[in-house]
């Protein structure tokens, strides 16, 4: 039997019983078989020491058994690890953030507990996936959306914790920003409401989000101070009509341009829809699968040669090859939703400020009235900016296969840049160079994602293998990317476990005055270090 | 026609057995494991099957529910209501379909049992129907000793390759019943 770290056998027992006391000894998993399910699919260190694999796991099926279980957890000094639906690939998956954990497994708990059309919100609980959600609106008849991730099937509430993010408009897409008020057992198994839902009998839990006083739901957020149990999120009006505009500028350097004008309108909040940039020239696609369009064209042959140099692509002949052929650099998608009339002038708005930048062309698309028809939503590509969840990014291409090894998953390096054109021209150099050292799998050129209105978010997916030496070389390349990038002041927003203390070692401010802040809460809240051990690098002071 | 389907096997195992012919009558040698109908025959509708499978599939259709997945909301239901009442499932997919389903059967009390990889085609002898033939036949002979194949599972998406697979009920009651209403 795997035990927790200075836990005794026999204590370990004693927990396990009284776990089963309270949910039953068949939400109780400690055999192999069962434990395999908990383990990170996409792990970094498969099958290496340093794995984080779990000591058990326990599925509650209620809030007020996972106060119990806290309290049991707490008197026998057990680290329990909360995951909703276990289903961040890429992130950490089911895995605890320490070895010999116990995994607190909230699956059974999928309650949507409330919804209501007229104010727009939902209150749910950690086992009420996306498509559980979005299934649970239509049979009801709601004129109601929820904003997804790409894939689909995880939790609405363990995703925005998580830091998760979506595709539609701009209040909505960052997950977490469009929560309201959480109910959150804490680690001495006391269950405690944030912001109007302190109140007894509130009416207004879901429709005020800074309560009274500090507005304490952010501790909550990729942390380790409680197991949240119920969340409340804001959803967003079904919009009458779908339509996405598309503004083709010819230079390369034109993005700084572009960048700059596109923010004035995000900050105006002219531009609410989600933007994304392909390029006409280098054949790179809109970030991951968000656009709702179609693929880009083939790449022309001269064009390839360039972009295929093992020397690195060189931009200015890139740039005038391009101009010679008369192709746009850079092709931007913007995504309109709401009456037509409204969605019309959004896009005057939009080419009125584009017409700034010589040679720009503008071609507003079809109109779509909503919603799909079941048709309509079997021809579009992606279904993430209707607000309908798939699991069709899996099926984006063929996996590669790297140093000789299958690639079997993905681990995301995860920089927030500065809103620039100049700051995402250097980044696509810096992690271009970085893919060529390495002959990394994918594009040369990785375009910035635009969910956050005021930062760019670079996801580079790395390929994880089952390989611990290949995997040992990715994990060196990534603490790389992870040090190039902090010199340049940018950070990570989320990372896989095997990273959580590089990451927070980074936000070093003052001699990791934030680090020393989060684990003077964590001792003061958690006395016993039991809630989530580790997780995002905050440590209990036993383990530091 | 096939008129009843069993395949063997508990947890991880998945014990062979013999068949006459691929469509015939079938000897099944049980080794001392529970035998276990097929419900279902899942067929991922994103992927081209080739036309000896859809024939097969076709043919079975009478005796054995065939259902058609996309992996999307409009088929969510639908997928649920199978993992939820199956006890156990053949099936045709890409393998990235395969991970998907392999997870969330999971959270419904099945686990993979079986794995068949090949490269589909049309040609008249293709390993691949065979193969779904066997497993509908209960007479998967690259599965006599699966565990380790399954247990080291590595999931392939490479374009062209087909898996066929199958999965088992080991736990009861299931871990997820579909979402609860307040």
């Amino acid at each position: 039997m795997k035990l927790p770290h200075n836990v005794s056998q026999a204590d370990f027992k004693a927990a396990l019983r009284e776990f089963a006391n309270i949910v039953g000894d068949q939400w109780v998993y400690t055999s192999d078989e069962d434990l395999e399910l908990y383990r990170d699919s996409y792990s970094i260190l498969w099958g290496e020491a340093d794995e984080r694999t779990a000591s058990a796991a326990v599925a509650p099926d209620n809030a007020n058994q996972v106060v119990e279980l806290v309290k049991i957890a707490s008197r026998y000094r057990i680290p329990i690890y909360p995951i909703a639906t276990g289903k961040n690939l890429g992130y950490g998956g089911s895995a605890p953030a320490i070895a010999g954990a116990v995994v607190l497994d909230l699956k059974r708990m999928n309650r949507i507990v409330e919804i209501d059309e007229r104010h727009g919100y939902v209150v749910v609980e950690p086992g009420v996936s996306y498509f559980d959600l979005y299934n649970h609106i239509q049979e009801k008849g709601l004129k109601l959306w929820i904003d997804v991730p790409s894939p689909g099937w995880g939790s609405v509430m363990g995703n925005a914790l998580d830091g998760g993010v979506g595709v539609t408009l701009a209040p909505y897409r960052n997950h977490f920003e469009a929560h309201c008020g959480v109910e959150v057992v804490l680690p001495n198994g006391r269950m405690m409401r944030s912001g109007m839902g302190a109140m007894p009998g509130a009416k207004t839990w879901q429709q005020f989000k800074p309560g009274f006083g500090p507005h304490v739901d952010g501790l909550f957020k990729q942390s380790n101070y409680g197991v949240v149990t119920k969340m409340g999120f804001w959803l967003m009006p079904a919009p009458e009509n779908f339509v996405t505009g598309t503004v083709k500028v010819p230079k390369y350097r034109d993005l700084i341009a572009l960048v700059d004008i596109i923010g004035k309108l995000e900050q105006s909040k002219i531009v609410q829809g989600l933007w994304n940039l392909s390029s006409p020239t280098t054949g790179t696609p809109p970030f991951a699968a968000h656009d709702a369009g179609a693929p880009p064209e083939p790449v022309d042959p001269a064009i390839e040669a360039i972009l295929n140099d093992p020397a690195g692509v060189d931009m200015d002949r890139l740039d005038v090859t391009a101009q010679s052929k008369g192709l746009a650099f850079w092709a931007c998608d913007f995504n309109f939703y709401g009456p037509e009339k409204l969605i019309k002038v959004q896009w005057e708005c939009v080419c009125d400020a584009m017409r700034a930048i010589p040679g720009a062309t503008f071609k507003l698309g079809a109109i779509r009235s909503l919603p799909l028809s079941p048709e309509d939503q079997a021809k579009t590509r992606d279904l993430g900016p209707f607000g309908i969840p798939t699991l069709k990014t899996f099926d984006l291409g063929p996996m590669f296969s790297y140093e000789g090894e299958d690639v079997v998953g993905h681990i995301f390096f995860s920089p927030v840049i500065p809103r620039t054109g100049e700051a995402a021209i250097e980044a696509m150099n810096l992690f271009a160079a970085i893919g060529r050292k390495y002959k990394l799998p994918g594009p040369p050129l990785q375009f910035p994602s635009t969910i956050f209105e005021r930062a760019f978010l670079f996801a580079v997916g790395l390929p994880v293998t089952r390989s611990p030496a290949v995997n040992a070389k990715l994990r060196d390349i990534i603490r790389e990317l992870v040090a190039v990038s902090a010199e340049r002041g940018w950070g990570e927003y989320r990372t896989a476990p095997a990273f959580y203390d590089l990451i927070m070692g980074t936000y070093s401010y003052n001699d990791h005055a934030l680090r020393e802040f989060l684990e003077t809460i964590k001792d003061a809240v958690d006395p016993n270090g039991i809630m989530s051990p580790g997780r995002y690098g905050i440590r209990s002071h036993h383990v530091r | 026609m096939i008129t009843r389907r069993t395949f063997l096997g508990a947890g991880l195992a998945f014990t062979v057995a013999a068949c006459t012919t691929a469509f015939g009558a079938i000897d099944l040698t049980a080794r001392g494991r529970e035998a276990q109908a097929i419900d279902t025959l899942l067929i991922d509708e994103t992927i081209e099957i080739p036309g000896q499978m859809s024939l097969l599939a076709e043919a079975n259709r009478q005796s054995l529910p065939v259902v058609g997945i996309q992996l999307d909301a409009a088929s969510h239901a639908g997928l649920m209501n199978v993992l939820n009442k199956s006890q156990a499932i053949v099936g045709i997919s890409s393998g990235a379909t395969l991970f998907c389903l392999e997870r969330m059967a999971r959270d419904h009390g099945l686990r993979l049992t079986g794995r068949s990889q090949r490269c589909a085609s049309d040609s008249g002898d293709d390993p691949c129907w065979r193969d779904v033939a066997a497993l509908l036949n209960a007479a998967h002979p690259h599965a006599a000793s699966p565990s380790p194949l399954v247990r080291a599972y590595r999931p392939s998406r490479g374009d062209g390759t087909l898996h066929i697979w199958t999965m088992q009920r080991y736990a009861d009651p299931q871990f997820n019943h579909g979402r609860q209403e307040i």
